[in-house]
């Protein structure tokens, strides 16, 4: 009884993957018994296919059946049955489907491979000590990395596929019984809402995550580290990998967040503490620093002591701008100088530093065009703006915001801005949990690891402000 | 395009930045700042000419330069007010008058005759000018102290505030700020004391003993000019020949007038009793030893007061018990005595004597000043109040009332018990 | 759960005590009764405090209730809404007084100039803000920033001890001037009167009310302070000083050797009138929505915006006429709301109880 019709399907599925340059399908018959390989040759090992595959059947004498080829002929680790209807999926998820006509079922074994790179140091958070590794593009190494520092059985992985093109595989990770139901579910049924034609980057999952897409402000936590993902993970947070992007989502996430580095970890507590109120206090320079130096020119100079006042009196003397102008010209011009620097190769991006710092910076100042104390106020906004370099894009928007509000209304705009942002940022709850805390609101037990922290042997009990539904660590 | 408005209109908070990008930021674009629309104002004179009034004002002008040098210039202005004054001032200036960072304020002597309160109240009450400056009252015009002090800060880098801050903090009673003239002013006695500096010409100069030596400023080029104004007259040339001389000195006051002059000796009496006040050189003449007759100073080291007040028989007794650290610092006399100089750190009886009794002439002489012009600067009222409020409502109603109570000193027996002891 | 928990109901208690009181009060007081103001604050303070353990009482009789619905049940709807309206104009005179006193002050020190349309367009939008997000909300946000504003306020005081201050007189004043005194300065109290009006919203568990006493006797405690070292400082001059918290740093004898150091109190004063503004005219929305129930809040704030720009214009340039008449007439309406409106409501409590003892005994 012939189950199956090897060519037909072979043609079938090479009609519907548009007949494909990297479609290929191998035939293998022995008397009546036909097999096909039909599989994508660009994502598949061909080397395992030979060897794990196609030898072991060429070397095998008798009856074949579909179950003696999964249990005894076939030497891949993963082989599992499929469903007709799932062959295209499975061909495109990089695994060789195999076709037989002496079986209605069909057999997909994972031989997927392509080029990938190995876990290095990423660039946007490097450590002095500590773990070095980070996340690649390569899903199933990301969760290598994880399952190796999380050997726990409670460790859940659940894979959803997202993007109607790219189906691209996201994984939802927590700790069962440790992470908030609530929390998995909200973040389960945002992504299965999710509907876009792909996902190219773990960035495009994170706009369907937030609750307020609109928002100028970060409400999903991104890290490239993996032991950070597994901190996070034993807080009781939910962590998204997404497939092709080393970039892991947390989530939920609060401000405080942002302060808080993997160096903090791994040295002294105090040395901690001291750092993350430098990274606060750089954080409050990089955000009022502009705006207010522009107030104070603008409207009160009699904050200003006497000797301040000459200096600025002195040196903004005779300037073709005023004094809103100067600070916005210098703002655009580290801006620009900042974004030629990225986007530059290195040894370009050196000789942009150069110009801009010596030539632009130097030159403008001596001719008379910019003032002093206008660069160093907002060099230093814009040095302190990467004390906290994962806000730095937010911050660079809101500085522009204090430089109208500081220019235009003064002192008391600058005030007014703050506490609306605080009063907009209190207003809502990411994934139950107070985007401000645990300041506010004031959560006594999370401030052994908010600004100032505790020693490790001290923080017993998971934050609070994530709801875990185990409350103690041990 | 359509939808983005209509995101925006659905954001109050947008439309209140739109308001604010449209209304306010046109008008700081524009705005060149205070600091250059504003004349910075770091001292003010006040002078009295006829029936008008002049106002000078020591005023910083930016100069676009990398050494960040105050270069000030006096410009003044004059009118039948004081508001009228600075308003031609300002006028003169073609900026705001911007008071917030002047530090010291100079009347006129000749001021003082009359209430010297209704001539500050503009400036303090509307000006805005701090209650923190300090107010002082000088022999020459205000505005020649101005323009000398100006030359002091381009040449010396002085201010007047140090000399007079100075001054308060070693010699008078109290500070001498505007607020603390007004607390005298409006206290039951309204007396008050304010510092006193001397202008004098170069003749009398190497007549003095302490003056400021400086530079005078010949330099056309530092010197700041007239800023072209018929109401202006200012520069290096008013100031040339004069210079301020600091003496210690101070003038009392009594409901906004002048009513005496203390020179450097009547202040030290006064400050007797105020145990900040040290540093102060005591010289007995007279001396015996080995035969010879010498002249010792002696500088107050440290003071202990201990206060009590009592009345005796309706009487307001005055008790104060002083312990003065003192040290030997200089005899006059022949050449051999000076090698006794070590044996002399000891206080002898008779020294001590000798010291109690000047200090005790110098302050018989200030209360006698004090007395003549029923002025209470050193508190006496208040001390009594404070310690015998029932006998001192009683003695104060007896002469009269509320109102009379600057009378009191008059009243007001002192016992002084004295130890002078080396520091 | 949009409910507040004890701590937030205490930094909004300290922000309303500090209202009206820390600028323009101290001088005002020292005019009538010199240093014996201190026990004219006192005394109001101790009047203001009895309505704590009242509120507590009532919040504990009727846990989830509002205010309003109990009102409305024990006194009818003509005459909750009448005491409504009242409530309303007192929190809209006060928004408008803090507002006034902070205008002055910052025009006198960092304006120069007049600049009404900055100082509404910078305020206005913000406490609507905040208004419309909720009570939780802005009592977090002021729960974030109480401890700068409270070491703002501590910095302000110690500063001051930095330059001679000597004891001021006590008992100067004879009893009229210390009663008239009492009757004129009664409308910058009645503190705790916006806790009834929010009380739905607050969750105040077991053992947790005194927490709300610590916070109110706290924030007394640096009025009362304020109120010393400010005459202590100044003394007969204290009349001519406007703004107390601020010249406690502005006048030094070390000639300015402190700088400009009243920056502090200015950022202080700024957030503190933010916070004070937020929560006044919260509760003014909060008795409009409840005297109109089809109104919403938004129009609820509209109504405040328009009423406040209206009032402010008649008042501006005649900062005189508002100071007057939060001195004369306004007592009136304090009286009835910071006094009689809680004997009312202990009534009501005694009536309940007698009530619940007459069931339990037919029972």
């Amino acid at each position: 009884m012939s189950y199956f019709n090897v060519e037909k399907k072979v043609k079938e599925v090479k009609t519907a993957l548009n007949e494909s340059v990297d479609f290929s399908y191998r035939y293998f018959k022995r008397g009546n018994q036909k097999l096909a390989f039909i599989y994508l040759k660009s994502i598949i090992d061909g080397q395992l296919f030979s060897s794990a595959v196609y030898f072991p059947l060429q070397t095998f004498e008798g009856e074949l059946s579909i179950d003696k080829l999964k249990n005894d002929i076939l030497k891949a680790i993963d082989i599992k049955e499929v469903k007709e209807m799932d062959i295209i999926k499975e061909v495109l998820d990089g695994r060789v489907v195999v076709v037989t006509n002496f079986s209605k079922k069909l057999l997909s074994i994972d031989l997927l491979k392509f080029p990938t790179r190995a876990p290095t140091e990423p660039p946007t958070s490097p450590v002095i000590q500590g773990p070095r590794e980070g996340f690649v593009e390569d899903m199933q190494t990301n969760i290598t990395l994880l399952r190796r520092r999380l050997k726990s059985k409670d460790l859940v992985i659940d894979v959803l596929r997202v993007g109607s093109q790219t189906q691209t595989k996201v994984c939802i990770t927590y700790l069962k019984g440790i992470a908030n139901k609530k929390i998995v579910k909200e973040v389960t049924d945002k992504i299965k809402k999710i509907k876009t034609d792909g996902v190219l980057d773990s960035y495009n999952i994170l706009v369907y995550l937030e609750n307020r897409p609109e928002s100028l402000f970060k409400q999903v936590g991104n890290t490239e580290k993996p032991d950070i993902v597994t901190s996070k993970l034993l807080e009781g947070k939910v962590a998204v990998i997404v497939d092709n992007s080393p970039i892991v989502l947390t989530i939920p996430f609060i401000f405080i967040e942002d302060l808080q580095n993997s160096n903090d970890y791994y040295t002294n507590h105090h040395y901690s503490s001291f750092v993350r109120v430098i990274r606060l206090l750089g954080l409050l320079i990089a955000l009022i620093a502009p705006g207010f130096y522009l107030a104070l020119q603008l409207y009160h100079y009699n904050i200003l002591p006497l000797n301040f006042l000459i200096t600025i009196a002195d040196t903004t003397q005779g300037l073709p701008f005023t004094p809103f102008l100067e600070i916005l010209f210098i703002f655009l011009l580290f801006q620009i100088l900042y974004e030629v620097s990225l986007r530059l190769p290195s040894y370009l991006g050196l000789a942009t530093s150069v110009v801009g710092a010596l030539i632009l910076g130097d030159t403008g100042v001596k001719a008379g065009l910019i003032s002093p104390p206008g660069v160093i106020i907002v060099a230093l906004s814009k040095i302190a703006l990467y004390t906290i370099p994962e806000q730095a894009p937010q911050i660079t928007v809101l500085q522009l915001l204090f430089i109208v509000l500081g220019g235009s209304l003064g002192l008391i705009g600058l005030i007014s801005g703050l506490v609306y942002i605080i009063n907009y940022l209190n207003n809502y709850d990411s994934f139950c949990t107070p985007y401000l805390a645990p300041y506010s609101p004031r959560i006594p037990q999370d401030l052994k690891d908010a600004i100032l922290v505790d020693p490790i042997y001290f923080q017993r009990y998971r934050p609070k402000s994530f709801s875990p539904e185990k409350k103690e660590r041990v | 395009m359509k939808r983005k408005i209509k995101v925006i209109f659905k954001m109050p908070m947008m439309i209140i930045l739109i308001i604010i990008l449209l209304f306010f930021t046109p008008f700081a674009i524009y705005s060149p700042g205070e600091n250059r629309n504003r004349g910075v104002v770091t001292a003010l004179g006040i002078d009295r000419l006829g029936s008008e009034y002049e106002i000078s004002l020591l005023t910083f002008i930016p100069t676009a330069n990398q050494s960040y040098q105050e270069k000030s210039s006096v410009i003044s202005g004059k009118g039948a007010s004081v508001a009228e004054a600075v308003y031609n001032a300002q006028i003169a200036m073609g900026r705001a008058v911007g008071l917030a960072h002047a530090k010291t304020t100079v009347v006129n002597e000749d001021l003082l005759n009359e209430d010297v309160t209704s001539t500050i109240d503009y400036l303090s009450r509307v000006a805005s000018l701090p209650e923190n400056t300090v107010f002082i009252c000088t022999n020459k015009s205000a505005k020649e102290m101005l323009e000398s002090s100006h030359d002091l800060v381009n040449n010396l880098g002085l201010k007047l505030e140090q000399i007079v801050g100075y001054n308060a903090s070693n010699l008078y009673v109290t500070d001498t700020s505007l607020e603390a003239f007004y607390k005298g002013y409006y206290s039951p006695t309204k007396s008050s004391l304010i510092g006193y500096l001397t202008i004098e010409d170069d003749a009398n100069k190497s007549e003095e003993n302490s003056e400021i030596s400086q530079a005078q400023n010949t330099s056309e080029g530092q010197s700041e000019g007239t800023q072209g104004s018929s109401n202006s007259s200012s520069g290096s040339s008013g100031a040339q020949g004069k210079h301020i001389v600091n003496q210690g000195e101070a003038v009392l006051l009594k409901e906004g007038k002048k009513v005496a002059h203390l020179d450097v000796d009547q202040l030290n009496g006064i400050n007797l009793l105020n145990p900040k006040s040290v540093n102060q050189i005591v010289t007995i003449d007279d001396v015996e030893k080995n035969g010879q007759t010498l002249s010792m100073q002696y500088k107050i080291k440290t003071k202990k007061t201990l206060i009590t007040t009592k009345f005796e028989n309706n009487v307001p007794i005055f008790v104060a018990h002083l312990i003065l650290g003192v040290e030997l610092v200089e005899i006059n006399g022949t050449h051999e005595n000076l090698k006794v100089n070590t044996e002399f750190s000891e206080v002898s009886k008779e020294i001590a004597d000798k010291i109690e009794a000047k200090i005790k002439e110098q302050f018989t002489a200030s209360l006698k000043v004090l007395r003549e012009c029923d002025t209470d600067v050193i508190g006496l009222a208040r001390t009594f109040f404070f310690n015998n409020r029932k006998e001192f409502m009683k003695f104060v109603e007896e002469l009269g009332g509320k109102e009379e109570v600057d009378k009191f000193i008059d009243y007001v027996v002192f016992k002084l018990n004295t130890v002078i002891q080396p520091d | 759960m949009n409910k507040i928990n004890v701590r937030q109901t205490g930094v909004i208690i300290v922000m309303c005590i500090f209202a009206n009181k820390i600028l323009l009060m101290p001088s005002l007081m020292y005019e009538q009764t010199s240093a014996d103001s201190i026990f004219v604050l006192i005394t109001l303070f101790l009047l203001d405090l009895a309505m704590l353990p009242i509120f507590i009482w009532l919040k504990n009789s009727y846990p989830d209730k509002k205010f309003y619905d109990i009102l409305k049940d024990k006194l009818g709807v003509v005459i909750t809404k009448i005491i409504y309206l009242a409530l309303l104009c007192f929190f809209f005179f006060k928004c408008l007084l803090v507002f006034s006193i902070t205008y002055v002050y910052f025009k006198q020190q960092i304006y120069h100039n007049e600049f009404i349309f900055m100082a509404l367009i910078a305020f206005l939008p913000v406490i609507n803000h905040a208004v419309l997000c909720g009570v939780r909300t802005f009592a977090r946000t002021i729960q974030l920033f109480f401890g700068i504003v409270i070491a703002g306020f501590i910095i302000c005081l110690i500063i001051s001890l930095f330059t001679p201050i000597a004891a001021p007189y006590f008992f100067v004043s004879n009893a009229s001037q210390f009663f008239s005194s009492l009757y004129n300065h009664v409308f910058s109290f009645g503190d705790f009167i916006i806790l009834f009006l929010i009380m739905d919203r607050i969750e105040i568990k077991k053992g947790q009310a005194k927490h709300l006493y610590f916070y109110s006797l706290f924030a007394m405690f640096l009025v009362v302070t304020l109120f010393y070292l400010f005459y202590a400082k100044y003394q007969i001059t204290a009349f001519m000083h406007n703004n107390a918290l601020a010249d406690l740093l502005v006048f030094s004898v070390q000639f300015n050797a402190i700088g400009r150091l009243d920056i502090i109190a200015m950022l202080t004063i700024m957030f503190i009138t933010l916070f004070q503004m937020e929560i006044f005219n919260y509760a003014f929305c909060d008795c409009f929505v409840n005297i109109f129930p089809l109104l919403n809040k938004n129009y609820s704030v509209v109504v405040f915006d328009v009423l406040f720009c209206i009032l402010y214009y008649v008042f501006i340039g005649r900062y005189e006429t508002m100071v007057t008449s939060t001195l004369f007439w306004l007592p009136y309406l304090a009286i009835v709301i910071n006094y009689i409106l809680p004997l009312v409501m202990v009534l009501i409590l005694i009536i309940r109880r007698r009530g619940e003892k007459k069931n339990k005994s037919n029972l």
